[in-house]
């Protein structure tokens, strides 16, 4: 193992351990400049700081149109083929829409998760028009990545989050942003109750100690790498984790090898 | 390359009724963190001053860190009207004698409960600007207009935003084509390749290293910074060379 200190003062990429991120976006958000959010920005900023995989999904197809964003999606898959791969978005105000995306998207390999935004959409996780979408992703054992925000999101808080996820058990469900920064301790309950939730590491607010906690108190197999570049810059996580006081065992699993186990990045 | 100097201008001491975790929040805690993001030194402030009492808190700060060198005190203050702290004259005198160097102010109705306008806080800010010491302030407790008004009245302070977001660049590009003495700190300035955007734009200068320790970790700060996309000079000035510079102008 290589000293992350030294690397991480320096600014050199981490290279001897794989990095996955399974939280990332792709292209323009409305209420943020993004200077350069194109899929080659994404694998710029990736390159610097040693990340070699990341699944994307697009914001627009949350809050404008569901089939825009994820075109937009496939066509960045195309363009960095081992480098890029997909949350296909959908949307519950869209049910036979979306039944229709996961159908198209998943002939592609590359296609990997599944990405849910409830407060964007405003359809409540819990809304019986995901239910056909939760029947899709349950009959193929999917990862399905939810943004969640403790207890102020009335369409996707963490008590929603770990209803629908303890009713879907064959559904891998990460935690986005384990329901933000004071979310925390809560997030941790959660996932002791309910073996198939993961923890989330994208955060722009990085509580200290954060990554230890997690560690100690649910073990390391259920923390997932995610960074949400290119809204934030995802050196952040690279760093925050490479120095965090975890075995290295540990920081594999959060980095790559969790994601690993459960999906296939051919 | 040899390593690059951290000096944080951002860092809170003191326990918190709503903690984002865990109870981080002594001297010897703060010294760890630093320690494990490779940050040298640091601007630092109670926080009973910000969600108790400024003058208790302020004098706890002094206590705590006494004998600690890498750590620098920052005041926070109220205006003088109520009494609760010295006019601007004779608060300037104790702060030089206490070795402050930078001071906040947390204005506003849900915070300190004091206005940032010439009527109630001109006197302060004016007494901070004739000494060139940097005053924060905390982008929760302040509207973009205030911000805009109190560069125009006060030139010559410098003004550090602290705590503001990867979503705020369409407020801040306009000001920074207008004014040299506004500043930002890092530690919630997240946004992808916006450190980058604005060394290109504006230089590096208007950016300040800061971790918001000891409720946010170094070491994603520190990564923040190091990762980026700039040169090695640049990287080094927004990690102490710009705070340096504006602190060796306090009290001259």
């Amino acid at each position: 193992m290589k000293n992350y200190f030294e690397h991480i003062q320096s600014g050199i990429p981490l290279d001897d351990i794989e990095i996955i991120d399974i939280h990332a976006h792709l292209g323009p958000c409305y209420n943020m400049h993004i200077p350069d959010n194109s899929a080659a920005a994404m694998i710029h900023n990736m390159d610097l700081c040693g990340i070699d995989k990341a699944v994307i999904s697009t914001t627009i197809s949350f809050d404008t149109d569901i089939v825009l964003g994820n075109n937009m999606m496939l066509e960045a898959l195309d363009s960095f083929p081992g480098r890029l791969y997909g949350a296909c978005s959908v949307n519950g105000n869209y049910p036979e829409l979306s039944l229709t995306e996961l159908e198209r998207l998943f002939k592609r390999p590359e296609v990997v998760m599944i990405k849910v935004h409830p407060y964007e959409t405003k359809c409540k996780i819990d809304d019986p028009r995901m239910e056909r979408i939760y029947d899709f992703a349950s009959a193929r054992r999917l990862f399905i990545l939810v943004h969640t925000w403790l207890d102020n999101d009335p369409y996707g808080n963490q008590d929603m989050f770990a209803s629908v996820a303890k009713a879907y058990p064959q559904i891998n469900w990460i935690m986005g942003h384990s329901g933000g920064p004071y979310g925390s301790v809560h997030a941790v309950e959660i996932a002791k109750k309910v073996p198939n939730v993961f923890l989330d590491t994208t955060l722009s607010m990085c509580p200290v100690q954060q990554i230890e906690y997690f560690v100690k108190e649910i073990g390391s197999e259920r923390i997932i790498f995610g960074t949400d570049n290119p809204y934030l810059n995802p050196k952040i996580q690279v760093g925050r984790i490479a120095l965090a006081n975890i075995t290295q065992k540990d920081r594999i699993n959060i980095f790559s090898a969790n994601a690993k186990r459960y999906i296939n990045f051919a | 390359m040899e390593k690059i100097k951290f000096f944080d201008c951002n860092c809170q001491i003191g326990r918190v009724g709503y903690p984002h975790l865990l109870d981080v929040s002594k001297v010897n805690r703060l010294l760890e963190e630093m320690a494990r993001a490779g940050i040298e030194e640091a601007l630092v402030y109670h926080s009973v001053a910000r969600y108790g009492h400024p003058p208790l808190g302020n004098q706890l700060l002094l206590d705590e860190i006494k004998g600690h060198d890498n750590l620098h005190p920052v005041w926070v203050l109220l205006p003088h009207h109520t009494g609760e702290m010295e006019p601007p004259e004779n608060l300037m005198i104790k702060m030089k004698n206490n070795g402050i160097k930078a001071a906040r102010v947390f204005p506003g109705r849900t915070f300190h409960g004091f206005s940032l306008d010439e009527w109630c806080l001109g006197d302060l800010l004016s007494a901070l600007e004739s000494v060139k010491m940097p005053l924060f302030l905390d982008i929760e407790t302040v509207s973009w207009e205030e911000i805009y008004n109190l560069l125009i009245k006060h030139p010559n302070l410098p003004l550090i935003i602290s705590n503001c977001s990867y979503r705020h660049n369409r407020y801040l590009y306009p000001l920074w084509d207008k004014f040299d003495h506004l500043y930002v700190e890092t530690s919630w300035f997240m946004g992808a390749g916006t450190i980058e955007d604005i060394v290109k734009r504006f230089g590096s200068k208007r950016i300040l290293f800061g971790t918001n320790l000891l409720r946010y970790t170094g070491t994603a700060a520190v990564a923040l910074i190091t990762y980026a996309d700039i040169s090695h000079a640049d990287k080094v000035a927004i990690a102490s060379i710009n705070l340096e510079r504006i602190l060796n102008e306090v009290w001259r």
